[in-house]
């Protein structure tokens, strides 16, 4: 297989509904992309192949950050120069990409991090605005990186970039973690104003505040251990 | 003296464990460390066990080395906590490696 430079890397955990679609649309954009199945119990895998993915399946479910970094270290071994990661159920604009690209070639950056309250939002009711704005301000206080939008699972990365990362955290709390190496890593970073439409099923699938107490946990936990 | 020589035993156990931890998570290896001198230190010395008790109103010195036990329990159980989540981090990588070994796309050949 012949390198190819710009790779999306999409997670995906029981997404047979909405994948065909998401697919379709970073097709029609001409990327490459692989979907890592992290272990459905649907058709996930099924139905993202024949939307034209490249599939891979992990045989249990472990988590989003564990998928992400599957997909991350796949794309790097096919010599991805610019990896950008984006969500499975549907709430990103594939013409976002192109945006973020060329926002990492013009400000010679290795991390493009997408930001919904520097751009726009459809649909997003209150609640979840107000729990994101509580995870912004409690990751920026915890991580030390100043940015506005901490859990956009929109962001683009040159392969440097893609290289300085290594998720531990299998759950959630990898969004943290991810900001965290971006800081430790020295690389320059910039955030870009992206759209983020809510659906009735990204919503639902979405976090939950009750979730935060578990993504505090697990980033307390990874402290105790080397 | 049974009970001293026996607590006394148990916790030379846990400053062993506690050793043995050290290098994997220095937190808890050095808590469970301290944890366990200053049970070894009231055990041997249980008029400060009460007066420290008193001081700091759990009553009798046995209550404090009580607490103490309880302690390292607890400390204990974070290490099991910080285990599972190693061996979680093997599995994730032996997880990874199959799934990246079995790519496959539409053309139905594997593309690892």
């Amino acid at each position: 297989m012949t390198a190819q430079p710009l790779w999306i890397v999409i997670a995906a955990y029981n997404e047979a509904t909405v994948i065909a679609g998401v697919i379709a649309s970073v097709r029609g954009a001409g990327y490459r992309v692989v979907v890592v199945d992290d272990g459905s119990r649907d058709d996930t895998a099924n139905v993202a192949e024949s939307a034209g993915a490249v599939v891979m399946r992990h045989p249990i479910n472990l988590g989003q950050g564990a998928a992400l970094q599957t997909g991350i270290e796949y794309a790097l071994a096919e010599g991805a120069e610019t990896i950008v990661t984006f969500d499975a159920d549907g709430q990103h604009r594939i013409s976002d990409v192109a945006v973020m690209t060329a926002a990492l070639a013009q400000h010679k950056a290795d991390f493009a991090l997408g930001s919904r309250f520097l751009g726009d939002t459809l649909n997003q009711p209150l609640s979840r605005r107000l729990t994101l704005k509580a995870a912004t301000l409690f990751t920026r206080l915890t991580v030390g990186i100043n940015i506005t939008d901490t859990h956009n699972g929109l962001r683009a990365m040159t392969r440097r970039g893609a290289q300085s990362i290594k998720l531990r955290q299998n759950r959630m709390a990898h969004a943290s973690e991810i900001l965290h190496q971006v800081a430790q890593s020295g690389l320059k970073y910039i955030e870009v104003p992206v759209t983020i439409e809510y659906s009735a099923y990204s919503l639902a699938k979405g976090q939950k505040l009750s979730d935060a107490l578990t993504i505090l946990l697990d980033l307390f936990a990874r402290r105790l251990h080397r | 003296m049974i009970a001293q020589i026996s607590l006394t035993a148990l916790l030379f156990a846990v400053m062993l464990y506690a050793y043995l931890q050290y290098r994997r998570s220095p937190v808890v290896g050095l808590l469970s460390m301290l944890a366990a001198l200053v049970g070894l230190y009231f055990v041997w010395i249980p008029a400060h066990a009460t007066k420290l008790a008193e001081f700091a109103g759990v009553g009798r010195g046995v209550d404090l080395v009580l607490y103490v036990w309880v302690a390292i329990s607890l400390l204990v159980l974070l290490n099991l906590h910080l285990k599972l989540r190693m061996q979680m981090e093997l599995i994730t990588t032996l997880a990874r490696s199959l799934a990246i070994a079995n790519a496959r796309e539409k053309s139905g050949r594997h593309v690892p």
